[in-house]
């Protein structure tokens, strides 16, 4: 009996494992290969898909940042998330603040429909977000893809901003008010500073959204000026399609952000992700 | 219960006021025009002429774009019956806190902070007859290389595996939920003797039913409007056989047919809607809203 015992959790023990290595693979082994390939000459890559390069070739890197006005788009990218984290934080937070402190008729309503827009499949709207931008002679602007980002981000950061000014105790705010603090200094001294943790979070989805977008990118603009580094390892490297080892080197590249925001703040990602069903 | 007028009003209209302009303009201007649009012959220039539902028929009746609603039905089976599941075996694996847990959670949620163009590059790449991984894999075997993005017997499923297998989300909101439920749960079933497997079957299941049925309804919520993976790995080929409706959408309106691409825009949000409704009436009501953090 004991025996038997010990053989099953043995087994059960080999399934487990087999099933968190597998997905462990999934998510890296795909990575692995990109940079091992963006790390090998084009010869290199021709024989085997496997083989270890015999030196690293940095030369795919210097390649990549030559070619099609790569370190542009980069510059680019940034502008737009940063943008567009600065943009819909100011707006998540100032409205977070009265649906999260004040007491109004009208205000779960509002909190409700803010947040059901996490439900509407944006790619629906093509036409009207196109047509709305040409009209307004938005079309193919940087700051563009900011209002539109910061926009399409509104529904998660609503609901994360607001949830978490929620959970501040009123005293804080009480003590504020016998100090002489009206609505404005409760605001900006008293409940921004007290909700930067939920701010972050919010702040990170807005970033890692706005990094790795492409179709709205795609339809909304249409020069170097306006694009953005998704669009260039999409296209701008096609005009290299031999070269494939200084595409992957370019695709490594473009990755470097969001992994990185992802190194530093998983943690913030984790707890924003467990407090509701949010998009990553 | 009556509520007195709040003397900030001005000051709170004041503070809503940016987020709602940006809603009303993103978010229920377009929803509105869409219908609008989709009822209408309109060619992106001059007046828009009233037509009522032609664009329906029209969208039924062609081929293509039936072929992209089943592929978008067949994308929210994908994510809902397999995804979902694989998301909850692993979830019930790393609630029990096995070594290294913690950083196996971060790992596998990583390829959803990558961008979906470079995921579909690598997997473009993975997929190459040429130099791809999977075919360097089927030589190691002894096979023949395939083209799996070329061959429209293949270019399907090769799109959605790579879709499916990456768990990450799905399984973090799944993974929170099973860590809430108290652990006096599982003493006492110890005590009563029911092994590993009993427990996850009478306690855990059970009490995640709610965060379950979200994961679901969301994934095949994402399979209805699917469209960014497959555009960049196939553009809808070869011969239509991975295209979506948003895939669809996206070629007619590139070729100056809003209306028909706006009527393509309005099945899809009904299609999706019909999904969420659906999946919550047959499993059980949940808020997706309330109940991913509980």
């Amino acid at each position: 009996m004991r025996a038997k015992n010990k053989a099953l959790s043995l087994g059960a023990g080999l399934l487990k494992w087999t099933v968190l290595l597998f997905f462990l693979a999934v998510a890296l082994l795909p990575l692995a290969w990109l940079v091992l390939n963006s790390f090998k000459t084009n010869l290199e890559l021709q024989a085997s898909p496997f083989s270890l390069p015999a030196r690293p070739a940095f030369e795919n890197y210097a390649n990549a940042i030559a070619m099609a006005e790569l370190p542009r788009l980069f510059v680019n990218s940034v502008l737009v998330a940063v943008g567009t984290v600065f943009l819909n934080l100011l707006v998540s937070s100032m409205a977070g603040f009265v649906l999260a402190r004040e007491a109004w008729k009208g205000r779960d309503t509002v909190r409700t429909v803010l947040e059901a827009g996490v439900l509407v499949p944006i790619i629906a709207f093509m036409v009207p977000y196109f047509t709305l931008v040409t009209k307004l002679g938005l079309y193919d602007k940087l700051y563009t893809l900011i209002l539109v980002y910061a926009a399409i981000n509104i529904p998660v950061s609503i609901f994360l901003v607001t949830s978490f000014m929620r959970s501040i105790p009123k005293e804080l705010e009480e003590a504020a008010i016998i100090d002489g603090c009206g609505f404005f200094q409760r605001y900006s001294k008293v409940i921004l500073p007290l909700s930067r943790s939920g701010l972050v979070t919010a702040g990170t989805f807005c970033f890692i959204y706005a990094w790795n977008e492409f179709v709205m990118a795609m339809l909304l603009t249409s020069s170097i000026h306006s694009r953005t580094i998704q669009l260039g390892i999409r296209f701008f490297t096609s005009q290299f399609i031999t070269d494939y080892a200084g595409m992957f080197a370019a695709i490594v590249l473009s990755m470097l952000p969001s992994v990185l925001a992802y190194v530093f703040l998983h943690n913030k990602i984790i707890a924003g992700l467990t407090a509701g069903a949010v998009k990553g | 219960m009556k509520k007195r007028r709040n003397p900030n009003a001005l000051k709170i209209a004041l503070f809503l006021a940016p987020v709602l302009v940006l809603f009303a303009a993103f978010f229920a201007y377009p929803f509105v025009f869409t219908i609008a649009a989709s009822l209408t012959k309109w060619r992106g220039i001059g007046a828009m002429r009233f037509i009522g539902f032609g664009n329906f028929g029209k969208l039924l009746g062609d081929q293509t774009f039936r072929l992209a609603i089943r592929n978008n039905v067949v994308w929210a089976l994908a994510s809902g019956f397999v995804q979902v599941p694989l998301a909850v075996l692993v979830a019930l694996i790393l609630a029990r806190e096995p070594r290294g847990w913690k950083v196996l959670r971060t790992v596998y949620f990583l390829p959803n902070v990558i961008s979906t163009v470079a995921l579909a590059m690598v997997w473009t790449a993975m997929y190459n007859p040429q130099y791809g991984a999977l075919n360097g894999l089927r030589e190691l075997l002894g096979l023949e290389a395939r083209n799996w993005l070329g061959d429209p017997a293949t270019a399907l499923p090769a799109v959605i595996l790579q879709g499916v297998l990456y768990i990450g989300y799905f399984m973090i909101i799944i993974l929170a939920a099973a860590m809430n439920i108290p652990r006096e749960l599982y003493e006492a079933a110890e005590i009563d003797g029911a092994t590993t497997l009993q427990q996850e079957f009478r306690i855990t299941l059970p009490m995640l039913r709610g965060s379950i049925v979200t994961a679901m309804t969301l994934a095949m919520a994402y399979g209805m409007r699917h469209f960014e993976a497959t555009y960049l790995m196939t553009g809808g080929g070869p011969a239509y056989s991975t295209t979506t409706m948003g895939i669809d959408l996206f070629l007619k309106m590139d070729a100056l047919r809003y209306s028909e691409a706006s009527a393509a825009g309005v099945i899809l949000i009904v299609l999706g809607t019909v999904v969420i409704v659906g999946i919550r009436r047959l499993l059980g009501r949940t808020d997706p809203m309330a109940e991913a953090g509980q």
